[in-house]
């Protein structure tokens, strides 16, 4: 029986790929001037699908008979779907080539921060809401 | 004794043969319209509004899906939740009463 | 990669921002400046700004495989070796032998620009760190 289903987990995922997402993004604001740098990527949807595959697959291995059953996949959990993700961020084709080389979209990659900030903050709102009614059913309506 | 025992005195005897009726005596508890039921089907009720609220979540945290209609399908789930467990100390609060009552 | 990192990355980007317009301050104040400490007309100040990794404590770059996000951040700051223009005007005290002065190799137009730049380049890596308050709001209000 599962106390945090599955939904919980995608939450969970997409928090820490979003945050992967506005590192990429904050580097190319912060390297916006800089000569000959190309602007780095990551595909949102690719990320989600390495995170969730390395979170399921992830978890101690049972090699024995006697070893007890765990649930192990829910451990360290967050480093893993980071570290998937991390793995896919790309150099980018750039979009506004300049003489100086740099290739940075300054408007684009700031409204793609705002716009990942934004879904940040509805997962983790969405995450929220779903523990608190978790916790109000465990404290019997008193909290 | 049944009721259609009543029409059958009557109504060869003369007079107006009452029109038979049949009526399916339900056991307590259970049968249509029954409690048992109604609780079942707002259960039933409440749990797809959670379901309906974690497909709304998972839609956004993979990236599509409307931010509007999560926060509603969300509030709804809160809100049913809240409603259900408030059924449910009533239902406690009752039996406990019931249960107090001297015979 | 976490909260601090993005706070780091974009922390080098409004340093480089705001050297970028000191550098610019410089160049413009100094337009007509003839003689400085080194001799000879002032030359105008270029920072050369290259994208490093971002360093752990353990001294090597973080993780992301080949293509971690980058700090910015100013290598050097060096002068522009391009003659000024010299204008003959024999009674300036810093006119040469043949009565022409040589002043500095600044464009007004240029540095105004740069310093347009530089000032969007600041405000864009401040709204990063604003978004990033946000996001690390939303994220502690999971466990209000």
């Amino acid at each position: 029986m599962k106390i945090f289903d599955t939904t919980l987990t995608r939450l969970q995922e997409a928090l820490d790929v979003r945050l992967v997402e506005h590192n990429v993004l904050a580097g190319n604001v912060a390297n916006a001037d800089t000569p000959a740098y190309r602007p780095r990527e990551l595909d949102f949807s690719q990320a989600m699908a390495a995170a969730r595959e390395t979170v399921a697959s992830a978890g101690m291995a049972t090699t024995d008979a006697r070893h007890l059953a765990t649930g192990g996949a829910a451990i360290g959990a967050g480093s893993r779907a980071t570290g998937a993700a991390e793995s896919l961020v790309h150099q980018g084709a750039g979009t506004s080539p300049s003489i100086d080389g740099n290739q940075v979209d300054l408007d684009r990659t700031m409204a793609g921060l705002a716009e990942n900030a934004l879904q940040y903050g509805a997962s983790a709102r969405a995450a929220g809401k779903k523990l608190a009614i978790l916790r109000y059913v465990a404290s019997e309506g008193a909290g | 004794m049944s009721i259609e025992s009543i029409g059958t005195l009557s109504g060869p005897a003369g007079g107006v043969a009452p029109e038979p009726r049949t009526r399916e005596i339900a056991r307590p508890g259970e049968g249509p319209g029954s409690f048992t039921e109604a609780l079942g089907g707002a259960l039933g009720k409440v749990d797809q509004i959670q379901l309906e609220a974690d497909a709304q979540a998972e839609k956004v945290a993979m990236g599509g899906g409307n931010l509007h209609e999560m926060s509603l399908a969300l509030e709804k789930a809160d809100v049913s939740m809240r409603l259900a467990m408030k059924v449910r100390s009533k239902l406690i609060d009752a039996y406990q009463e019931i249960m107090r009552m001297s015979v | 990669m976490d909260f601090l990192t993005a706070l780091r990355i974009s922390g080098t980007g409004l340093g480089v921002a705001r050297t970028r317009v000191n550098l610019a301050t410089s160049n413009l104040a100094n337009a007509e400046t003839t003689r400085t400490p080194n001799g000879g007309p002032y030359q105008r100040l270029d920072p050369v700004i290259q994208a490093v990794p971002f360093p752990t404590e353990l001294g090597e770059a973080t993780g992301a495989g080949a293509n971690p996000p980058l700090q910015a951040e100013v290598q050097a700051i060096v002068a522009d070796q391009t003659p000024g223009r010299r204008v003959y005007s024999p009674g300036h005290p810093d006119a040469d032998g043949d009565g022409f002065v040589v002043f500095p190799n600044v464009n007004p137009v240029h540095e105004v620009v740069n310093l347009m730049s530089a000032s969007r380049s600041y405000e864009a890596n401040a709204t990063a760190i604003e978004t990033l308050k946000t996001m690390a709001q939303r994220g502690l209000d999971i466990a209000r």
